[in-house]
Parts: C-alpha cells; structure tokens; sequence
C-alpha cells in the first residue's frame, strides 16, 4: 500500500512545483507549451476530421459491400425462400449448380460476352477519344453524339431496340430490306430474326452494348489529355508516324488506365447484360439463349425464391470477377514490362 | 412506316403508365441522392489524397475490390439486409448508394484528381493553418470543378436511370420510379410502340438535358 500511495503522493508535487516555476519563469516556459500544440496538436485534429470526411464512404463500403459480400458468402451454403429462417444446406447448392443446365448456358453465355462485347466497347471508345481529343470542326458535336447513348436510362433504350430490332416493323430490318425483294435484303438472303434466332439475339445484345461505351470514352478522352504535350511535339521533331506515336507514346502511357477500364467493362458486363435480356429477349429465344448469370440469379432469387441458391450462383460470378481481374493485372504488367525500361 | 404524326402515344403513355406520379418519385430520388453522393465522393477522395499513404493504400484497395463487384452480384445479400431493416418498399435503398458516392470510381477520379493538385497548394494552405475541410472547401474543390461538374452528371444519371434497384424494393404502384412505370407500361402491350416509346422520350429527356449541359464542362474545355 504504502509502494503505491508514495508515488502518487511524489507525483502531484513535481507538477505544482513544476507551475510556479513556469510561471515564474515568463517567457521562457509557455514557449515550449506552443511550439508543442502546433506540431502534435493540429495534425492529429487535421487527421481526425480527414478521417470523418471519409467516414460516410467507409460506412457505404462496409454497409452496401463488405457485409453483403459476407452475406453472400453464408447464404450460399443455405435454402433460404424469405419465409422461413435460412436453412443450412451444406455444399448443396453448389453440386445442384454444376448439375443444372441453365446454370451451365447462363455462365457460358456471360463468358462469351464478355469476351466479345467488352474489347470490342474499349476499342471504340479509344477509337473516338484519340480521334476526338483535339479541338476541330465538329468535335463537340460528335463527342456529344458518342455519349449520348450511355445518357439514356437502360430501361428506355431497352425499349429502343426491342422496337429496333423487331423482325417485321423495326427500322434495322426494314434499312436491310432495301433494294431487296420479298422482304429479302440485297443479297437475297432473310434479314436476321433478332428475337427468335438464338445467335442473332446474342449478336443484338453485344450490339446493343457497343453504344453505350460513354463512361470508358470519357475517361480515355480525359486520360488521353492528360499526356504531357511535350512528349508529343519530341517525336514530331523525329519525324514519328501516327502509328508510331500511337504505338510507342499513347498505348503505352494509357495502358494502366486501359488496364483500369477494361477490367471495370468485363466485371460490369455481368451486370450490364441484365436490362437488355431482361426487357428485350426476356432470356430467350430458347434454348436459354440469352440468360446470362445476372438474369439467372435474378430469376432463381426474386421469381423462384431460391435466395440460397441464388447466394451461390453469386459466388460463382464473384469468383469469375476475381479470376478476371488476375488474368488482366498479369497481361498488363507484362506489357508495362515491355514498354518500361 | 408511320402513316401520321401525332401525339395521342404520349397522352395514352401518361394516362395509363401512372408516369406523372412515377416522375416526382424519380426526381425525389434524385434531389436528394445526387448532391450526397457527390460530397460523399469528393469528401472521401480528399481525405483519401491527404491521409498517410498506408490508409489510403488500403482504402483504394477496398475500393477497387468493391469496384471488382458487380452490382447484380449483391442483388440477393443486399435485399436480404434491407428487408431485415425493413427498408424494403421505400425509397431508402434507393438512396442508399450515394453513401457509396453512387460507384466507387467517383471517388478513386476525386482522389486522382486532388492528389494531382501541386503539392505546394496543400503546404500553403498549412502555413495558413486552414484546417482540411476548408482546405477541401475553398480551395481543393473549386480547383476541381471540371470533375465534379462531370461526375454530377454522370451521378445523376445512374440515379435517374436506375432500374434494377426499384425492382427488386419497390412493389407499392406510389413508389415507382420512372424506370419502373415504363417497365410496367411496356408490359401492358409488348407491341403498342408509340406509347411506351413515348414513355421512353419522357424518361430520357430529364438525363438527357443535364448531359447536355455538364458535358460542356467535361468535354469542350480545351487547355
């Protein structure tokens, strides 16, 4: 008792000594008190507001991401219809997966798309931003032209090209049919059925797709006038051709954003197949030919009620995303690797 | 071909879709989800320019993994948690992404964008002792403003055009966004294209007008 109450009986004294003293001795001692509130104090203060100015992003990370994510994760191994409380299923859901033929045709369908539609929607848009980036008679006009399909809600351009793409009143088959016979185009064959072939629907989605590329041409264009000028007017000095300067200047200081983007495209092609099969083809024409996985959970989840199940085919597209994302971040360091030395 | 112009499409397409109510909704949504998003976004891509680099290091990381999400990919784990909340069949889960700054890729372009302001600007303004959130306010942001006159846009018509949120949380006819009404009217009869074309043209022309205008912004200014 005694060990423990001498020091803090000693510790009170220093302190009011330690006042006086200070006190005493004027300018001396507040000026060591200041130059310590101004170096520790502000900064932790600074870092403590920087901090709750990213608090409400974090909150929508952990709330609308992370904890989802962990959902998924648990009700993938459940039967869970909202009814009743989830129910532990086990590996169940996913040996019904690798089972289930819709299952098979909606994750090879999303594959294939992707594989097509998104190269193809990266390269138009850099196509557009380098032809686009420079101020010229018209340019304004045609960078509007180029995103205003992107500004369009997905439900009303849905609507669109289901007119579009109607096989007897739809503009595209009529501008086939011009200068045909019998409702043949030119070279006598049939226009396409877009809503009932199953290769002309997937074709219909993937051009369907191809216009609404604004958001990534945006950014490229913005990317593309970022470049320092400089490099630029140096290889005018060497006499560089447009290819050349494309291929040894542009595509190699734009690749990390190309990178970004191409990535972001794959990954949100999962999702942005959703509106065009659910409104245009509604999954079809038979056999499945346009179900893509963000329609095949949408189905099994809020049609068939099979949250569980929809849990894990959810998983099974996260992990698609993962691989994804590995397989381009590998391809673009090894171009990095070429092009940097 | 049409036979006549006229505009019976578009009276039909209001009478019968509800559109009007469908509208206020949709811009309710809006009014309030847009401006939060926005500060959300460039409040996070401050803070994320000015912290210590192994917090931003993390939280960029977190942020590109949530971007590697796909938004159907949450669908079910999302309303799962909304219904335990009993936020379905309003509007809230509709708003509720603006806590994300509606993609987090608005807030990686504001974190790009205020770590390439000079270094220099931020020292000054310590010497002058603003404190980051002024520092965000009168000086960082008005330096931005081509981003954020953008991303508003951009924001503005991922909200107004969302649809798969209001399906899967809104089943009250009140409630519906315009995304949805439309959906509902296309569905009354698959072939009747004046009418839900007409449809169409009154939910595109809202985004329409804002791109129109912020794009300016965002495309036109020559350096």
């Amino acid at each position: 008792m005694s060990a423990r109450s001498g020091p803090g009986l000693r510790a009170p004294q220093p302190r009011t000594e330690d006042g006086p003293a200070s006190a005493r001795s004027g300018p001396a001692a507040p000026q060591p008190r200041p130059k310590i509130r101004t170096v520790s104090g502000p900064d932790t203060r600074s870092r403590r507001q920087l901090v709750l100015m990213l608090a409400p992003y974090l909150v929508g990370l952990v709330g609308l991401v992370l904890v989802p994510a962990v959902v998924t994760l648990a009700l993938a191994f459940t039967e869970y219809d909202l009814l009743r409380p989830p129910a532990w299923a086990g590996l169940d859901n996913f040996t019904a997966l690798v089972d289930d033929p819709i299952f098979r045709v909606a994750l090879l369908n999303s594959v294939v798309f992707a594989l097509v539609a998104v190269p193809l929607r990266v390269l138009l848009a850099l196509g557009l931003a380098l032809l686009l980036h420079r101020r010229a008679v018209g340019t304004g006009t045609a960078r509007t032209a180029a995103l205003l399909p992107t500004a369009v809600p997905e439900i009303a351009y849905g609507l669109l090209w289901l007119w579009l793409f109607n096989p007897l009143y739809g503009p595209i088959n009529q501008l086939l049919r011009i200068g045909g016979e019998q409702g043949l185009t030119v070279l006598g064959r049939t226009p396409p059925q877009w809503l009932t072939d199953p290769t002309s629907a997937r074709a219909g989605i993937i051009l369907m797709s191809l216009f609404t590329m604004g958001e990534t041409f945006v950014v490229l264009l913005a990317a593309r006038r970022a470049l320092p000028r400089d490099v630029y007017e140096m290889a005018a000095i060497e006499d560089a051709t447009g290819w050349d300067v494309f291929r040894r200047v542009t595509l190699p200081l734009m690749a990390p954003v190309l990178a970004l983007l191409a990535v972001r495209d794959a990954i949100a092609s999962l999702h942005f197949t959703f509106v065009p099969a659910f409104v245009v083809t509604d999954g079809g024409p038979p056999p499945y030919a346009t179900t893509y996985l963000s329609l095949f959970v949408y189905q099994t989840g809020f049609e068939y009620l099979r949250y569980g199940y929809a849990a894990a085919a959810t998983l099974v597209m996260m992990l698609l995303t993962v691989a994804a994302v590995l397989v381009q971040w590998r391809l673009i360091r090894r171009y990095r690797r070429l092009y940097t030395f | 071909m049409p036979d006549t112009l006229s505009t019976t499409g578009y009276q039909r397409a209001l009478d019968l879709g509800g559109l009007l109510r469908a509208s206020l909704n949709s811009v309710l949504v809006a009014v309030v989800a847009v401006p939060l998003s926005v500060l959300v976004a460039s409040l996070a891509g401050f803070a994320l320019a000015r912290l210590a680099p192994r917090t931003t290091a993390t939280v960029v990381a977190a942020s590109l993994v949530a971007l590697m999400v796909p938004a159907t990919a949450l669908l079910v784990p999302r309303f799962a948690i909304f219904r335990f909340l009993g936020l379905t069949d309003t509007l809230v889960p509709l708003i509720a992404p603006a806590l994300l700054g509606t993609s987090p890729l608005y807030v990686l372009v504001y974190y790009l964008a205020f770590r390439a302001l000079p270094a220099d600007l931020y020292d000054a303004c310590l010497v002058e002792d603003l404190s980051p959130l002024r520092t965000w306010w009168r000086v960082a942001l008005p330096l931005v403003r081509p981003v954020t006159a953008g991303l508003t846009a951009l924001t503005f018509v991922l909200t107004w055009s969302n649809f798969l949120d209001p399906l899967i949380y809104v089943y009250d006819r009140d409630l519906f966004t315009l995304p949805l009404a439309l959906r509902s009217l296309s569905l009354l009869d698959p072939t009747n294209f004046p009418v839900f074309l007409a449809g169409a043209v009154i939910a595109t022309v809202p985004a329409l007008v804002v791109f129109a205008l912020a794009q300016r912004r965002f495309l036109h200014h020559d350096d």
